[in-house]
């Protein structure tokens, strides 16, 4: 009897801190943040009043959440989906331009088929525009051991350049003449629907609902996400256990770098209707955010996305109402981060505690009982 | 060699208490200048626990440290070092991207500080290359020195800070027998300019090369302490394994039929640094038998099990379970159940649920994965069957393993290589870390497995139990199997001499043998 109460507290204790981690560390990250509203000389209620509706006020917030929502969901579960192959996969950033480029080239380009069938083609373009971009950091990581974090970081710059250069002349995605640097408008055959009437929210966030339920699924009741968890958790014991864990690295990491292509594919198909140099500042280092706060657990990651799209879609009329510049939405969005690891952390700390204190404990209780 | 020089080290009463184990008891050293003394004993007899006290980085429950005849308080290895103390551990304290020489004056205070200026302790270090005749460059980055210097290397930071007293742990262990013997005659040069040293290893041999006195370690205590150039061979050994606790030797049926099962047939196999763990290791397992590997540890048996297992590539030789040719991971767990030297490591994944473990081999063939989709409920029943069957102290199979404790987790291995009744059982060290009532748990399922008729290669340094359980017994020293006994009638002094290497006994012993 003692024995099961001992072993089953913790678990129950575990689930609570799983499930409740990101929720305490937004409802924290709000506290913070309504103090620095105060120290402004502001009224943190009626801001956070003015979020909300902002975010979720009307049709037209809600749809400019979504819009800023589809990004950091796609972004968040390439790098989700990584980590849970114990990979940080931290070049979405390139990625996103690299597929941004490839849904581009297909995008402009006139098809003699149906339009579900070009939007369809420009998409998987824009994946394997990630996954190309993927290549070099996968094979060295697997073949060579090097670290995936260096490599893909380092080509987040040559992957925004190279997008650049695709725009500019005499490159065959520029736009002739164009007064600012750009490729030609994406042909509306080539463009995602529009989900909303009268506002910009775009297919691009299905893709990425779709895509977070597929990879929930596919990790949870398939043999490939069982190798893909094992190789992420404990690579020895992978190996011990007969996975290939190399081939695992690369499938996951391809995968990875695809689902990054898809973010810059969702702007450019979606959103911007064009390939821009800059186009997608900071997404991909977002997703890293909202993959870290959601502890990849790929359905989280849908909550943390919409959250992060909802402070900064409310940004905006908090700023109109109240007064408060928008940056503060992204000190709240960089808080509630930080206190999910500072949580992890603690839970780390006392778990370390807990299993090193295992053995003298057991000692204590058998001499006890 | 020895002469009437000063006592340049008196340790008195050393107790050590560790949760569970009594490293040290009572413990009596001395050590006199200008001689080299041997440190002999099992793993877990006290010598590693014993020089950390020494060199500051345990302290002892009670007991008194004098050095030179003063009373001396060694609360970390700073204040060791200062005392004229130095250490060479088993596993090399260096930086691998800086030079040989900025390895050698870290933690030297620079005369005139901020700067720092090599040249001085360049001269001294070509200096003391040239004296022990080293070749060693100290320019040369520390990750591009073979392993040999690095040792050098971990002599001359020593040497450079004063030292007095020299402990050296197990230094052969990476060297070739050439260099071995240079390093031999570098510590009695060094001793003859009246310093001290504490030589610690496994090996009988080495004792009478290099040293003037051997204290022998078992169970915490000293047993004796002896002139190394008159004691015997077989005087040490049994000094060594000697008296120890025995556990009774267990009942087993006969077995009628002794088919091969586990074949291997001139096996040679590197370490992980490189250099030779298995040299034409040959060695048959039959059906219903269980074939003890004694040896002390790090002499190949766990690059033995894991070329068995698939999990390392011989470098030449041929493994063959039950007629089939081992080519790479064995997954198939009626062929091999393998339980791993580290449960932790390699034999579980600790985030991961019990019922997950259960199946880490298996959840991708049917019938736990069907259509591509994981059975999850199937996989569940059977994880609920293996936790009665094998006893698992857990609420239920979607526990978290690193939930459960050390026995409870080797359970869990235990459970999944042994549900496919394999044909062949390897296990490394199984119960190392466990309980006395785990301990007993895994002896009476590797008895079990031996009476159903599997082949049983039972690898353990703890030699009680590889004699209790074993029904023959082998011994390896170095990756070559030095002799071969019936466990019924082993002498256990002469599997103590084999085990140290030493060649006249295997003699006898295969003779016997045969």
């Amino acid at each position: 009897m003692k024995e099961r109460k001992n072993v089953f507290l913790p678990i129950i204790g575990e689930l609570v801190l799983t499930g409740g981690r990101p929720i305490l560390a937004v409802v924290l990250a709000l506290t913070v943040g309504a103090f620095l509203i105060i120290a402004y000389g502001k009224n943190p209620v009626e801001a956070y009043a003015a979020m909300l509706e902002g975010a979720v006020g009307s049709r037209a917030a809600i749809a400019n959440t979504g819009v800023r929502t589809a990004p950091l969901l796609l972004g968040g579960l390439a790098v989700a989906f990584g980590f849970k192959a114990g990979l940080l996969n931290v070049g979405v950033e390139g990625q996103i331009y690299a597929g941004g480029a490839a849904a581009a080239a297909i995008g402009i380009t006139p098809l003699p088929v149906p339009s579900w069938l070009h939007v369809t083609l420009a998409v998987i373009a824009g994946f394997i525009g990630g996954v190309l971009w993927g290549v070099i950091p996968t094979l060295l990581k697997a073949y060579r051991g090097i670290s995936e974090i260096v490599i893909t970081l380092m080509l987040n710059y040559v992957g925004i350049h190279f997008a650049s250069l695709l725009i500019h002349e005499p490159s065959p995605l520029a736009k002739i003449d164009a007064f600012y640097p750009q490729s030609p408008n994406i042909l509306p055959s080539a463009r995602l629907p529009v989900l909303i009437k009268g506002t910009s929210l775009h297919a691009g966030l299905i893709i990425g609902l779709i895509l977070a339920v597929i990879i929930h699924l596919a990790l949870r009741y398939t043999p490939f996400g069982f190798r893909t968890r094992m190789t992420g958790q404990n690579p020895e014991a992978a190996r011990y256990a007969g996975i290939n864990v190399k081939k695992q690295i690369i499938i996951v990491l391809l995968l990875s770098a695809g689902l990054g292509g898809l973010v810059g594919t969702g702007e450019v198909l979606g959103l911007k209707w064009a390939l821009y140099d800059f186009f997608a500042v900071g997404l991909g280092y977002d997703g890293i955010a909202v993959a870290l706060m959601a502890n990849s657990n790929p359905l989280a990651v849908i909550l943390t996305a919409f959250f992060f799209g909802a402070l900064r879609a409310g940004a905006g009329k908090m700023q109109v109402a109240v007064g408060i510049e928008t940056p503060i939405s992204q000190v709240v969005q960089a808080l509630a981060v930080l206190f999910v690891i500072a949580i992890g952390f603690g839970e780390r700390v006392r778990r370390t505690r807990l299993e090193r204190g295992q053995e003298p404990e057991q000692e204590a209780v058998a001499h006890g009982g | 060699m020895v002469n009437e020089g000063d006592l340049a080290l008196r340790m008195i009463g050393i107790n050590k208490q560790f949760p569970g184990v009594l490293a040290n008891d009572n413990i009596n050293f001395e050590l006199k200048a200008g001689e080299v003394h041997g440190l002999l004993g099992e793993n877990g007899a006290g010598k590693t626990t014993l020089m950390n006290v020494l060199y500051g980085l345990h302290q002892p429950d009670s007991g008194e440290i004098y050095i030179n005849g003063q009373k001396a308080e060694i609360a970390s290895p700073k204040d060791a070092n200062d005392l004229g103390i130095g250490m060479v551990h088993q596993h090399f304290m260096l930086v691998d991207n800086l030079t040989a020489l900025e390895n050698v004056v870290l933690g030297i205070p620079p005369e005139r500080p901020p700067l720092l200026d090599l040249e001085p302790a360049r001269a001294r270090f070509e200096e003391l290359v040239e004296e022990y005749d080293l070749g060693l460059d100290p320019n040369t980055p520390v990750w591009q020195l073979p392993v040999g210097d690095q040792q050098w290397l971990e002599i001359i930071k020593i040497l450079f800070r004063e030292t007095r007293i020299l402990i050296l742990d197990e230094p052969t262990a990476v060297l070739a027998p050439s260099q071995a013997m240079h390093l031999f005659r570098s510590v009695r040069r060094f001793a003859e300019e009246g310093n001290a040293i504490i030589f610690i290893s496994h090996k009988l041999e080495e004792m009478k090369e290099v040293a003037d006195w051997v204290t022998v370690l078992r169970d915490g205590h000293v047993v004796d302490t002896v002139d190394a150039g008159t004691a015997q061979p077989s005087q040490l050994a049994q000094m060594m394994v000697g008296r120890s606790v025995f556990l009774d030797r267990r009942e087993r049926p006969p077995m009628d039929s002794k088919n091969e099962v586990l074949v291997i047939d001139q096996l040679n196999c590197l370490n992980d640094r490189g250099t030779p763990a298995l040299r034409n290791l040959s060695l048959k397992v039959h059906t219903g038998e269980i074939v003890g590997v004694a040896g002390v540890d790090g002499n190949g048996q766990r690059e033995l099990a894991e070329c068995i297992s698939g999990l390392r590539q011989p470098t030449s030789g041929i493994i063959h379970i039950s007629d089939q040719l081992v080519s790479n991971v064995i997954r198939d767990t009626t062929l091999l159940g393998f339980i791993p030297e580290d449960r932790r490591k390699t034999g579980l994944v600790l985030g991961f649920t019990v019922a997950e473990n259960l199946t880490l081999k298996t959840f991708g063939k049917t019938p736990y994965t069907k259509r591509g989709i994981i059975q999850w409920g199937l996989i569940r029943e059977h994880a609920n069957a293996l936790i009665k069957d094998y006893d698992i102290r857990t609420p239920h199979s979607m526990v978290t393993t690193h939930h459960l404790s050390g026995g409870n987790q080797q359970r869990v291995v235990v459970a999944r290589e042994l549900s496919g009744e394999p044909a062949l059982l390897v296990t490394c060290q199984p119960t190392r870390g466990l309980d006395i009532g785990s301990v007993e748990a895994v002896h009476k399922v590797l008895l079990r497995e031996r009476n159903r008729g599997a082949a049983v290669l039972f690898i353990s340094t703890e030699l009680p139990e590889v004699m209790a359980l074993s029904d023959r017994i082998i011994v390896m020293y170095k990756g070559e199997i030095m002799g071969e006994l019936e466990a019924e009638s082993a002498d256990v002094n002469l599997i103590g001499e084999l085990m140290l290497g030493h060649r006249e006994a295997s003699k006898v012993a295969v003779g016997g043998a045969g």
